[in-house]
């Protein structure tokens, strides 16, 4: 290994990294457009629930309900429809998931002691949002029912009555149940591995298809200097879409690291290691910048995104899926990455992840220069 | 130590591609300082031969010295110590002159303290400073040809192979190069060129001519022409080589 082969071949890719329009797009323009994408648009937080209330009471105590409806953060009273199949209609139409009908006649049977039944609809067609959706119209009904029974004891001068068990809930580690300090380091994953995957399965393909490799076998150059050399540039950019990654997470999200920015590094380092092995073995293999391209995509950006507990939660797969899944290496980074965002977690507690990682990365990189080997560098 | 006083020796080298066999042992030896010419057509084993002596591909059986070092053991001595040009032009388009030139100073390793005197030096003997900013791929084909030559040269090489180095280019840069290559030799370099232009084979001291894989005729240029056509003094080198193609045909 002779450093001043590495540092030839790595200014070279760094010439052809900023003469190529592509290339500079690939590793700036579309890592900041996913961030802002993801960031913006997929959110799993379930609030402002679009609620339609038709009122055929109306009265003081029905107008009171609507009110406390449209007060909590969770509801967003959007119509009042003047009759159910109005109300039907705009459920139909998508304009509302949450549909109350308030009898008439409502407030009087309340007062009077009798059973007094609100009907409620739910649009079921996203099961999350109609889970979430439903636990908190049943805490707001709870909490109507708690307030008036206090009343009613009041009332009564009577004491009021504590519930013999309460449980007192805690969240610990994303206090605000916010999904954005979730998604954040998710991005960070997927994005790395794109730029990181995506850019270097060109590079060596390149070579092929300008028959400059043949000029490469015929040069004083190892497998391992070249492989090097082909990632030092990129890993330096990846390395900075990371930066960018942590700062637009901050500015435009809020979403904070906690922990140890170094570790932080580090473990990027390791991951970014993983994902330009990935690529540059694709291109070695491929010969082809097009076929290089879309199974880089195919293997890299897709399992990150879908099997790394990103976006679906691993405890829910299959058994074979959660194997797979066990193989992606977004898997580990994304679990770091939750400990260093949510958790403030240290080395000693996050070492087996950054352990599999760097395995990952020493076969990767050896699988690389056995194939360049075979390659005849 | 006869053997190693010849830039190249090769005896009963045999390169097979499955169960094609593109060189079907070949000997011959190059003596230092010598322009050396492999003669032959197109898909002859031209190529395949050069590539092995450069130690670009292995050879499948054989022996073989190039510069003193094994063909089958000391493939990269042989690369760092040769200077290599091929008919495709070993340049990187999307860099200019001095990229590329600084390119090929890191891949042969050539001390720093050297690097401005070399950059120097190529590009008088290329005449290219005036282009040394400028891409290569807008340069003319005979001015990238002088520099992928001059890149080859970088680190000094006491033996230089040229795959085709005179294919697509001009008449008059053929003969710029050509005087360029007689210079070198004067200067003690020895040099080993394959092409397909019998009319080249005038340049060079001595030649082997191949076809098919097997080396049909070998010597000097004018002894070969002598030999085959003993009774057509006009005749030249392409001239014995239809012969000889005529004779082993029938």
């Amino acid at each position: 290994m002779n450093a001043r082969r590495v540092q030839a071949i790595a200014r070279k890719e760094y010439y052809h990294l900023i003469r190529d329009f592509r290339s500079l797009y690939l590793a700036f323009i579309i890592p900041m457009l996913l961030i802002l994408l993801f960031g913006y648009a997929l959110s799993l937080d379930v609030d402002h629930i679009p609620t339609a209330v038709v009122d055929h009471d109306r009265t003081p105590e029905s107008r009171d309900i609507i009110r406390g409806l449209g007060a909590s953060v969770y509801f967003d009273v959007v119509a009042h429809p003047p009759t159910t199949a109005a109300l039907t209609d705009r459920l139909d139409r998508n304009q509302a998931v949450l549909g109350i009908v308030i009898p008439p006649g409502w407030s009087a049977d309340l007062k009077a002691g009798r059973k007094s039944a609100l009907q409620i609809v739910i649009d079921g067609s996203d099961p999350n949002t109609a889970g979430n959706t439903r636990a908190f119209i049943t805490a707001f009904i709870a909490q109507a029912n708690e307030r008036r029974l206090l009343d009613f004891l009041n009332r009564q001068g009577r004491e009021w009555i504590r519930p013999p068990v309460e449980g007192r809930i805690r969240v610990w580690f994303n206090e605000d149940l916010e999904s954005r300090n979730f998604i954040v380091p998710g991005i960070i994953a997927v994005i790395i591995m794109i730029v990181g995957a995506l850019l270097t399965s060109m590079v060596i393909a390149r070579e092929y298809e300008n028959g400059t490799m043949e000029t490469l076998r015929a040069l004083p150059v190892g497998a391992g200097e070249f492989f090097l050399g082909k990632a030092t540039p990129y890993f330096f950019i990846t390395l900075v879409d990371v930066l960018v990654a942590i700062l637009m997470g901050q500015l435009l999200f809020g979403v904070v690291m906690k922990a140890s920015f170094w570790l932080m590094i580090l473990a990027s380092a390791v991951y970014i290691l993983v994902a330009l092995s990935i690529g540059l073995l694709i291109s070695v293999k491929t010969k082809s910048q097009l076929v290089a391209n879309q199974l880089a995509v195919l293997v890299t950006y897709l399992p990150s995104l879908l099997l790394s507990d990103f976006v679906f939660p691993q405890q829910n797969m299959p058994v074979v899926l959660k194997a797979v899944s066990r193989l992606v290496p977004a898997t580990y980074y994304i679990d770091i990455l939750n400990g260093l965002y949510l958790r403030d977690l240290s080395f000693l507690q996050l070492w087996p992840s950054v352990l599999v990682l760097v395995v990952m990365a020493a076969l990767l990189s050896s699988l690389n220069i056995r194939a360049l080997k075979k390659e005849g560098l | 130590m006869p053997l190693d006083a010849d830039a190249v020796v090769v005896t009963d080298l045999v390169k097979r591609f499955g169960r094609f066999t593109a060189v079907d042992r070949i000997s011959f030896s190059v003596r230092t300082g010598e322009i050396f010419g492999f003669l032959g057509p197109n898909g002859a084993g031209k190529s395949t031969t050069i590539r092995m002596l450069c130690g670009i591909i292995s050879p499948t059986s054989g022996a073989g010295r190039v510069a003193g070092f094994d063909l089958f053991t000391e493939p990269e001595r042989i690369k760092q110590t040769i200077g290599y040009m091929s008919q495709k032009f070993s340049l990187y388009p999307d860099l200019t002159p001095f990229e590329n030139i600084r390119f090929y100073l890191g891949i042969y390793n050539v001390p720093a303290e050297q690097w401005p005197e070399r950059i120097e030096w190529i590009f008088s003997v290329t005449r290219l400073s005036a282009v040394r900013d400028r891409l290569t791929r807008e340069l003319p084909p005979g001015w990238r040809q002088r520099l992928a030559l001059g890149c080859a040269l970088l680190h000094r090489p006491r033996l230089l192979f040229l795959d085709e180095p005179t294919s697509g280019v001009d008449p008059i840069t053929r003969r710029h190069f050509w005087e360029f290559i007689r210079r070198l030799t004067s200067e003690g370099v020895t040099v080993f060129v394959t092409t397909h232009y019998m009319d080249e084979a005038r340049h060079c001291g001595r030649v082997v001519m191949i076809n098919a894989g097997r080396i049909v005729a070998s010597g000097p240029p004018a002894e070969i022409v002598a030999h085959v056509l003993p009774d057509r003094p006009g005749a030249d080198l392409g001239d014995a080589f239809v012969a000889l193609m005529q004779r082993e045909a029938s």
